[in-house]
């Protein structure tokens, strides 16, 4: 246990020392940045991240990888807009939103878990299809998607820009998906199994673990985190549009890598994505408030990526060398005929 | 003549060019318009730069990764190609810097992948952002227009009716299938995709070879985005933005496998091609414009599950071959082996 | 056999970080030689052959060729100077002619490359279209792939790695004429086996590589079964070994004359299994009896019990557990109704390498623990109580599977599948690549195993083992059973007559 929770406690304390950095380097480029009230609601802004990131790390721990979820978001968000466009109460309509998103996540489990091909190229199609159906939802309806659907109730604007009991309520949503996705994970049987296929799917087969649902199960709770990502974006803007998550997929593959999830599957935790979330969305966010248009942070963001994963490679190794002393079995041999 | 005919369907290449003639007829059936020679060559005239990508593609198809980087270094491409025009510099000077962007890129994906073993999606996905970025940084966030005249009417020099920018895919097609297929080099690509260890014992360069498909996938996109400025005109921010799927989507339908090691030059450019007159065709046939994403998201899906489903019956088969062949060697007599084993104990 | 030196090594020493695998091997091989190369798991014998193909360097020693020092820093570098490995598994590509299998690399005409291999294909015999796919080629016409390439590639000394491990007799057959021919004609071969029989019908000498040296050399006239079996495990070894058996059989010997040796009613019932690789497969295992199957490695005896688990489908036939009909069940149904299968490859289908030993053993049993939260109490109890019943050797319930040795590993394959409580447990090689210790421990759990009245099927190719072990034995030879043999007659010559198909027994 103590060897365990020391690897686990280097990364994240790393990603938590590393966030304090950020605060400090963008408190020195930009006056008055350390005010803890704009902080606290800076999350506003990025919560989107890790609310989509968190269901994915299910997915990248089973050894897939989900990059349409930029596109369920812009699906969640037209349908919430449509619906309620239509007359349906917009609450209603959030529920239907959520469960289409959940529909969609089931395609891409079916498809991956029955057929063979890749996870990469399965959820490439589906990101166009997902994209596409938006499009036509927004386009049916003759609501042009260049400028989405505005005026929703206070109530639901609310719920990504609203205060309760003093936190900005993105920062409760966040940590009830935190703790709801951290416990599935870490203390359920199935957060177990999700572990198990993902460090060995064949064992997990012989084991008698029902593999396939498994994994059809977490492209289901990714669809999930992208349905509510992106109906916390439509309430922040107020404006339901089709493409509101295009430019979503980078920076929540680099918040799940960075997170320490390995991209072959079979490590990562909720808690480090969590904390990665907040230092990607504050990457953005601080350098935004410095002056960078938002679209140039993307190099920042796209570089992070590649440092992320490069440096996983390379703690790994060290990690092991400082805390396992590797024992050397003395193997003799068999007499075989 | 069955035996001939899945012969045929096994030949990827003519299976495509049968399915989009039958297609062809299905569209023309519906709007004649479409069967007409103008828009035949209108086809080919808008499938060249996603032709000229899927050649790039199919380089690091073959070796078996993926490089979705290549939608921003279109961009990128074309904006360097469009500041560098309109400040009126030489035109060879022009095409020489354009292309070694692409190649620089290609490089650091190429370096990124085999000698620091980043996966292929993280590194080209990173790269899509790192890049877009660059164009975005470099362009100041503004549309480049006012591209001189001489350059925008290369896209309309025709030679033998035949406009310029399909002749530059053709020629690229043909250079790169005999690269591929008649060089020894070019046969390296797909050894690595098929069987990278195996490929290593026989001694090949696999990391060289991997870095050598990234750096012509980022110089297909480079030569794309010259086309791209020649046809379009202008270049805005948004570039190149979104086509890495269409790429990938152009080299599967053409039978370049994703799992590397099999596939041609030549079907890519088929698989481009068709996927154009897929997403035309939607238009002559009434379709709004905003279903055209779905439909294509559509097919891509229905094609690359397909694909997988026919690759894995074809292997099936090959296996029952197989079985029947070992169970000949099977006899009952006793084996001079076993004589021999009987003499010694 | 000529008496030029086509390659000299000498004192040969490597070590992986702190590991010494290999201790000073010297060796020589002359022109036309084939020489054998024996050695068990650890013995170092793929490390030397790396060496000497150009994929690891040496840390001290030499290695001649033909007289001239040399020093290989990649495999084509061993290409260059004629030395070829045929590895034990042909790295083939799959969607490529024969053809280009083997000129790819090479340099010069592809039309000269042609003849080349034509000639080759020529002066060995061998009936064999270039113009067929990779994919389409058995294993052995795969390794004869292998072996063009080397010849091909004008080599002068080819290493063969256990070629025979998935070949038929008649295959076999084929591949000796070669060797044979090929040493005629001058090539030097290094043949690596496990098989005795082979050792005496093929090379002119023989080496057996244990604990990275070489413990005994020399023409094969020198040498007999015995005294390869003493190069393999030292006398003093093999006396323990036997003692910790005998000890173990002796209290067997005195529990079974306190109680009446009980072999209950028949649990798993098969009749009439065929599937890909095994025909007409019948057997049934009782309560507390040992079955052993024995036979070479490809006879097809994992195919069967992989059918039986319900991991691959069968094509006609019934399976009864306890009574009851399965047929495609789900893995976790029949692990509820009984049956445990403790894979072959523990590597790929057995162990969850980058957890934990705790997560390891439960991961059989998670549908089976209360609620939907994980109890580590109760995950901890399970744990440590089959740590201490297999003697497994770990820092701790959470220390990761990686770093536990092979043998220790296997233990926790099988305490997973014991925590299962089955009634019937089919264990597949399971003292394959562990040390002696680990071994007699597991020795030791099988015997409980059948006295506490649970149905052992012993997959494994160690006569030996099978002979201690079981109460009946069945031997498999290409996909159906040859023999059964009964307590009494149960000996390693019967086993490994029937595992090559020889019709008659031979007395020693």
């Amino acid at each position: 246990m103590k060897s365990k929770l020391k690897r686990l406690l280097k990364w994240e304390l790393f990603l938590f020392v590393f966030l304090i950095g950020e605060l400090l380097f963008f408190s020195m480029l930009t006056p008055g940045f350390l005010n803890l009230q704009n902080l606290l609601f800076s999350m506003n802004d990025f919560a989107y991240i890790g609310l989509a990131a968190i269901p994915m790390t299910f997915v990248i721990i089973t050894g897939g990888i989900d990059v349409s979820v930029g596109s369920i978001m812009g699906l969640a968000s037209i349908t919430i807009g449509v619906l309620w466009m239509g007359g349906l109460n917009v609450w209603i309509a959030l529920i239907i939103a959520l469960f289409i998103c959940a529909l969609a996540g089931l395609l891409n489990g079916l498809i991956v878990a029955f057929t063979d091909v890749q996870p990469l190229v399965v959820t490439l199609g589906t990101m166009f299809l997902f994209a596409g159906i938006a499009l036509v939802i927004s386009g049916g309806s003759s609501a042009t998607g260049y400028e989405g659907i505005s005026g929703f109730p206070n109530s639901f604007v609310q719920i990504a820009n609203g205060i309760t009991f003093g936190l900005p309520n993105s920062m409760w949503l966040m940590l009830f998906i935190l703790l709801f996705f951290g416990g599935l994970l870490h203390l359920t049987k199935y957060g177990r199994n999700v572990y198990l296929v993902g460090i060995n799917s064949k064992a997990a087969k012989y084991s008698g673990i029902a593999t396939k649902w498994i994994v059809l199960s977490t492209y289901i709770l990714a669809g999930l985190g992208g349905g509510i990502s992106g109906a916390i974006l439509t309430s922040y803007f107020s404006s339901a549009r089709s493409d509101l998550g295009t430019q979503a997929i980078l920076p929540v593959i680099t918040a799940v890598v960075l997170g320490g999830t390995s991209i072959l599957g079979g490590r990562g935790t909720v808690l480090g994505t969590a904390i990665a979330s907040i230092v990607v969305g504050m990457m953005n966010y601080g350098l935004q408030l410095s002056g960078m248009p938002s679209e140039q942070t993307t190099i920042v963001v796209g570089v992070m990526l590649i440092v992320a994963v490069l440096m996983r490679q390379i703690d790994l190794s060290y990690v092991k060398k400082l805390f396992y002393k590797k024992k050397v079995p003395r193997t003799k041999m068999v007499i075989k005929i | 003549m069955k035996s001939l005919l899945t012969k045929a369907i096994q030949v990827r290449e003519l299976s495509i060019i049968l399915l989009m003639v039958i297609y062809f007829l299905f569209v023309g059936s519906i709007n004649s318009e479409f069967t007409s020679a103008d828009t035949i060559v209108l086809l080919l005239n808008g499938s060249i730069i996603l032709l000229i990508l899927a050649i790039g593609q199919s380089f690091v198809l073959l070796t078996s990764n993926i490089d979705v980087s290549v939608g921003s270094i279109m961009g990128l491409s074309a904006a360097v190609c469009g500041t560098l025009l309109t400040s009126g510099a030489n035109l060879g000077f022009v095409i020489c810097i354009v292309i070694c962007v692409g190649a620089g890129i290609g490089l650091i994906n190429g370096i990124g992948v085999s000698y620091l073993k980043v996966p292929a999606i993280i590194m080209t996905l990173g790269m899509l952002g790192v890049v877009r970025g660059i164009m975005l940084l470099y362009t100041k966030g503004m549309w480049i227009e006012d591209i001189p005249n001489y350059y925008k009417k290369f896209a309309r020099l025709e030679v033998w009716s035949i406009p310029l920018p399909i002749w530059i895919g053709a020629l690229l097609i043909f250079i790169s299938y005999l690269f591929l297929s008649k060089t020894k080099f070019g046969r390296y690509f797909y050894a690595v995709g098929d069987n990278a260890d195996g490929a290593e014992l026989v001694g090949l360069p696999v990391n060289i070879v991997k870095v050598l498909a990234y750096i012509l996938s980022g110089i297909s996109a480079s030569i794309a985005s010259l086309i791209y400025v020649m046809n379009i005109g202008f270049v805005t921010n948004q570039t190149g933005s979104g086509i890495e799927l269409q790429v990938i989507a152009a080299a599967v339908l053409g039978g370049v496998s994703l799992s590397g090691g099999i596939g041609s030059v030549v079907g890519a450019g088929l698989g481009a091609i068709f996927f154009t007159v897929i997403n035309s065709s939607l238009v002559y046939m009434k379709m709004p414009a905003y279903w055209n994403s779905a439909i294509s998201g559509l097919l891509l899906l229905l094609i690359v599950v397909g694909d997988s489903q026919f690759q894995k019956r074809l292997k099936r088969g090959a296996h029952k071959n197989l079985k029947k062949l070992s169970q000949k060697k099977i006899t009952l007599e006793e084996s001079e082996h076993e004589k021999q084993t009987k003499a010694l104990t | 056999m000529g008496d030029e030196c086509l390659l000299e090594i000498k004192d040969l020493h490597k070590q992986f970080n702190g590991n010494h695998v290999l201790l000073g091997v010297n060796f020589a091989l002359k022109k036309g030689e084939i020489y054998a190369m024996v050695g068990g798991n650890g013995a170092g014998k793929s490390t030397l052959m790396k060496i000497i193909t150009g994929l690891y360097k040496a840390d001290s020693g030499e290695m001649l060729i033909k007289r001239k020092a040399v020093r290989f820093s990649s495999p084509s570098d061993a290409h260059k100077h004629g030395i070829y490995l045929v590895p034990q598994e042909p790295l083939i590509f799959p969607n490529m002619t024969i053809e280009e299998n083997i000129t790819i690399g090479l340099k010069g005409k592809l039309k000269e490359q042609r003849t080349k291999i034509l000639k080759v294909i020529e002066r060995v015999r061998w009936d064999i279209d270039i113009n067929q796919l990779g994919l389409s080629l058995s294993i052995a016409e795969q390794q004869l792939v292998e072996i063009l390439r080397g010849l091909v590639r004008d080599a002068q000394i080819l290493i063969l790695d256990e070629p025979t491990s998935t070949l038929t007799n008649n295959e076999i057959d084929s591949l000796f004429d070669n060797i044979k021919q090929l040493s005629d004609n001058g090539i030097g071969i290094i043949y690596i086996t496990h098989r005795f029989s082979e050792i005496f019908m093929l090379s002119h000498s023989v080496a057996v590589l244990r604990d990275g040296k070489i413990s005994a050399q020399g023409p094969i006239s020198e040498f007999t079964y015995e005294r390869l079996l003493d190069g393999l495990v030292p006398a003093d070894m093999k006396l323990n070994l036997l003692k910790e058996n005998k000890r173990d059989s002796s209290t067997l010997n005195e529990s079974k004359n306190k109680f009446v040796e009980q072999i209950g009613k028949p649990i798993l019932k098969v009749d009439s299994l065929c599937g890909k690789k095994f025909q007409h497969i019948s057997f049934s295992v009782h309560e507390g009896e040992v079955l052993g199957i024995a036979g070479v490695v490809g006879a097809g005896r994992t195919e069967i019990a992989e059918a039986i688990y319900g991991i691959e489908p069968y094509e006609s036939g019934t399976i009864e557990l306890n009574g009851t009909t399965i047929k495609r069940l789900s893995i976790k149904k029949i692990i509820n109704l009984g049956m445990a299968y403790v894979p072959e490859d523990r590597h790929a289908h057995g162990i969850f390498r980058i957890t934990s030993v705790r997560k390891n053993i439960t991961s059989t049993l998670l549908h089976r623990l209360q609620g939907i939260f994980i109890s580590s109490k109760e995950e901890d109890t399970i744990t440590m109580k089959y740590v201490d019943d297999l003697k497994i050797k770990t820092d701790g319930t959470n220390q990761e599977l990686s770093d536990l040795s092979g043998g220790n590993q296997q233990k926790v394959v099988l305490a997973k599948y014991l925590a299962t409580e089955p009634k019937v447990i089919i264990l597949d090689e399971p003292t394959r690549g562990i040390d002696a210790s680990a071994r007699a421990d597991i020795y030791r759990i099988i015997n409980q195993l059948k006295e506490k009245g649970l149905a052992v099927l012993l997959i494994s190719s160690d006569s030996e083992e099978i002979v201690e072990l079981s109460d009946r034995v069945l031997v498999i030879h290409e996909g159906v059973i040859e023999k059964e043999i009964r307590k009494g007659q149960i000996s390693v010559d019967s086993i490994t007559s029937a595992a090559f198909g020889i019709k008659k027994e031979v007395l020693s």
